[in-house]
């Protein structure tokens, strides 16, 4: 017989990542950072499937007949609030992590789609605003870029408190990226590796926000729809007192969530995963008697428009893309983000990998993308006999294993169990 | 000049009758402002004289118009402050100037901790003492304490300049800053505020702080602090004993 190879031995957990993981901590002493978020394998809404109508209700026709998709949100107090042609919005991704061509191209993007865009961390770049169809601005603790003047030109505000891929940890942006221009544009010093604000500054508490968001309000005459982004955590404790505090909204991002740059910890073990945190919320909100008031929007490794038929029928009121919006341009998702050295000329500031991304042909594969994942929602509307995308509901769902039945309390398929708390009818 | 009596008026509604009245009047007194919060944000002209303490976020957003505060101020004061300028003849609670991006405060008595947090231009001038972490991550501006300050002062400033009378500061420096002397433009610069603003003060006696930004790595974060030899203490046998 044969020795096997060293190679070929099966190794367990001390596979060729936990090796590397190993080395690179007794070489540097130090935590990991990568870009793009966690790479685990997690609860998702592939766990999930819709059911379609036969006998029971009657089916829309794919081809002929129609299926509403316009979404409108922040109507809880907001006087004018966000209307957009499709529940897909493309999240904060910060002029600094992404060129200025690629945030150019996402811009783009909404104003084909009619949609919404949000900022990100490095301040506003006057030639997203000019583009995007509408905009969403970011109130983040270290306030990069921003005035009062964001706040003016915004059609919706986004009070951070924290993203999936690095809950409870501030934003990063390493050396590399930090050239001159995006140095200026936020105020630092070229070349620093930059770990900014861990906390607002101006509201260290749920009751001061109270106030801060009374502030905000009158600052904006009542008018503009104001959400709060929270990464999944205590999900039930965090959407209460956001409510509390009076957001039209919240936005909350899963431990799948992207980033440009973050130490891998953070991104694989802190946060719980997207389809449970918006399971979670939409029941918090039903108890409290607020779901038709306070909007939900869900993040974090939305790919595809089953993920967008199954989280409205779950409860959300929309969905944000960030990840799935890069790579429509053209990102493999090498994890590299960090290093500012993408050959796509998506996430880098160096001025030659730049001229490699076609700002109107990457905005228009971002458009055909946001519709054509749209069209992918619709379809699965109409097959359950739905005319509006947001009739979708959680009866029309069932779930594939235990654990996503267990994880959601959808039933699980070819039974009426549900192998947890129930949510909704069962 | 005009009365307005906050005693019976919510903050929106003051702000908006300020608003108003700030149209036609240069100046106006605020009587019983009994500590309401955001008194006067986002104010783009005009002169506001506040007889009494003010809650959170006063001067919030200002853009432009004068408030004196006569008593004291609370959290947050002159927040997100683009222009303009804020006398408070008292204390400050925290945070004061926080995210200031413009114009000038003067604070005659104490502050809190955390002043002027993530500040990005303008001037705050304290003549009394500040709390602890005065100036963490500053993106611009300057800061200037007169009396004391706390510790951590300066923490992780990426830019701007703090000004510091207090000659035991060597003591209480967050990381990434330096102590530097002030340059004859600055001396200067600086006199000419004390004198404007009424300071008694010689700008000589100061010292400044500054960001270390000579490189990357200068950015010194935390670090595990494992102390191998401390612990030995701690074990029940001595290494004699072992060997
Ligand atoms: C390159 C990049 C930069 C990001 N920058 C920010 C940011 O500045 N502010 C923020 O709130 N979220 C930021 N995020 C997180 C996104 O807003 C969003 O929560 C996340 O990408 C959603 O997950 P997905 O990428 O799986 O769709 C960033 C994400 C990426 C990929």
């Amino acid at each position: 017989m044969k020795r096997k190879k060293a190679k070929d031995v099966q190794r367990g957990i001390w596979n060729k990542e936990t090796l590397s993981a190993i080395d690179n901590k007794a070489s540097s002493g130090k935590h990991r950072i990568r870009g793009c978020g966690s790479t685990r394998a997690m609860p998702n809404f592939d766990d999930i499937v819709v059911l379609p109508s036969q006998l029971t209700r009657m089916s829309i026709d794919t081809y002929r007949e129609k299926c509403d998709t316009r979404t409108t949100l922040g109507s809880r107090s907001a006087k004018k609030p966000l209307v957009i042609e499709t529940p897909i919005m493309i999240s904060g991704m910060s002029y600094g992590a992404l060129s200025k061509e690629a945030k150019i191209a996402l811009a783009k993007a909404t104003a084909k789609t009619g949609t919404v865009i949000s900022n990100g961390e490095g301040g506003l770049l006057k030639e997203e605003l000019q583009n995007s169809y509408r905009q969403s601005i970011q109130i983040l603790p270290s306030r990069f870029g921003f005035s009062k003047d964001n706040i003016d030109a915004a059609d919706m505000l986004e009070f951070l408190v924290g993203i999936g891929a690095k809950p409870g940890l501030s934003g990063h942006l390493m050396g590399e990226k930090i050239t001159e221009e995006i140095a200026e544009f936020r105020q630092l010093p070229v070349g620093i590796d930059l770990h900014s604000h861990p906390r607002h500054g101006d509201a260290l508490g749920a009751d001061d926000m109270v106030v801060k968001m009374d502030q905000i309000r009158q600052l904006t005459n009542d008018e503009v729809p104001i959400f709060m982004k929270i990464a999944a955590g205590r999900v039930k404790d965090d959407v209460k007192i956001a409510a509390k505090v009076g957001v039209d909204g919240i936005i909350i991002d899963g431990a799948q969530g992207g980033t440009g740059a973050a130490p891998v910890m953070a991104s694989d073990h802190l946060g719980i995963p997207t389809m449970p945190a918006l399971v979670q919320a939409v029941k918090t909100l039903e108890e409290a008697n607020l779901k038709e008031e306070v909007d939900i929007i869900i993040s974090g490794g939305i790919k595809d428009g089953a993920d967008l038929a199954k989280a409205i029928a779950m409860g959300a009121d929309a969905v944000a893309i960030g990840t799935a919006a890069m790579v429509a341009m053209g990102c493999r998702v090498c994890l590299q983000c960090h290093l500012g050295r993408c050959g796509f000329g998506i996430g880098t500031q160096d001025k030659k990998q730049r001229e490699n991304l076609d700002i109107d042909q990457a905005a228009q594969k971002v458009a055909n993308f946001i519709k054509g994942m749209t069209n992918e929602a619709v379809l699965l509307a109409k097959a359950a006999g739905k005319t509006k995308l947001k009739n979708l509901e959680r009866e029309d769902l069932r779930a594939i294993n235990t654990e996503a039945s267990a994880v959601t309390g959808i039933p699980l398929i070819g039974t009426d169990y549900v192998f947890s708390e129930s949510f909704g009818y069962f | 000049m005009e009365y307005l009596d906050a005693a019976n008026l919510q903050s929106r509604e003051l702000n908006k009758l300020l608003k108003q009245k700030l149209q036609k009047n240069k100046e106006l007194k605020l009587k019983n402002p009994h500590s309401l919060h955001n008194i006067g944000i986002g104010l783009e002209m005009g002169e506001v004289i506040i007889e009494g303490n003010t809650g959170f976020y006063a001067g919030g957003f200002l853009n432009g118009a004068n408030l004196t505060i006569e008593a004291n101020a609370g959290w947050y004061t002159g927040d997100n402050m683009m222009a303009g300028e804020i006398t408070i003849k008292k204390n400050a609670g925290c945070n004061l100037a926080v995210y200031q991006s413009g114009g000038t405060i003067v604070v005659h008595g104490n502050v809190g901790s955390r002043l002027g947090y993530g500040m990005k231009g303008g001037t705050t001038i304290v003549c009394g003492s500040a709390g602890m972490w005065a100036g963490q991550m500053i993106l611009g501006g300057r800061l200037i304490v007169l009396g004391e300050v706390g510790r951590e002062v300066g923490e992780s400033m990426y830019k701007g300049v703090i000004y510091l009378k207090d000659k035991a500061v060597e003591a209480k420096l967050g990381g990434n800053v330096f102590i530097d002397d002030l340059n004859k433009e600055e001396i200067k610069e600086i006199n000419q505020l004390f004198s404007h603003y009424g300071i008694n003060e010689e700008a000589s006696k100061l010292q400044a702080l500054r960001p270390l930004t000579s490189g990357r790595h200068q950015y010194e974060l935390f670090e595990i602090d494992l102390q191998a030899e401390e612990a030995r203490k701690y074990s029940s046998k001595s290494l004699e004993e072992l060997l």
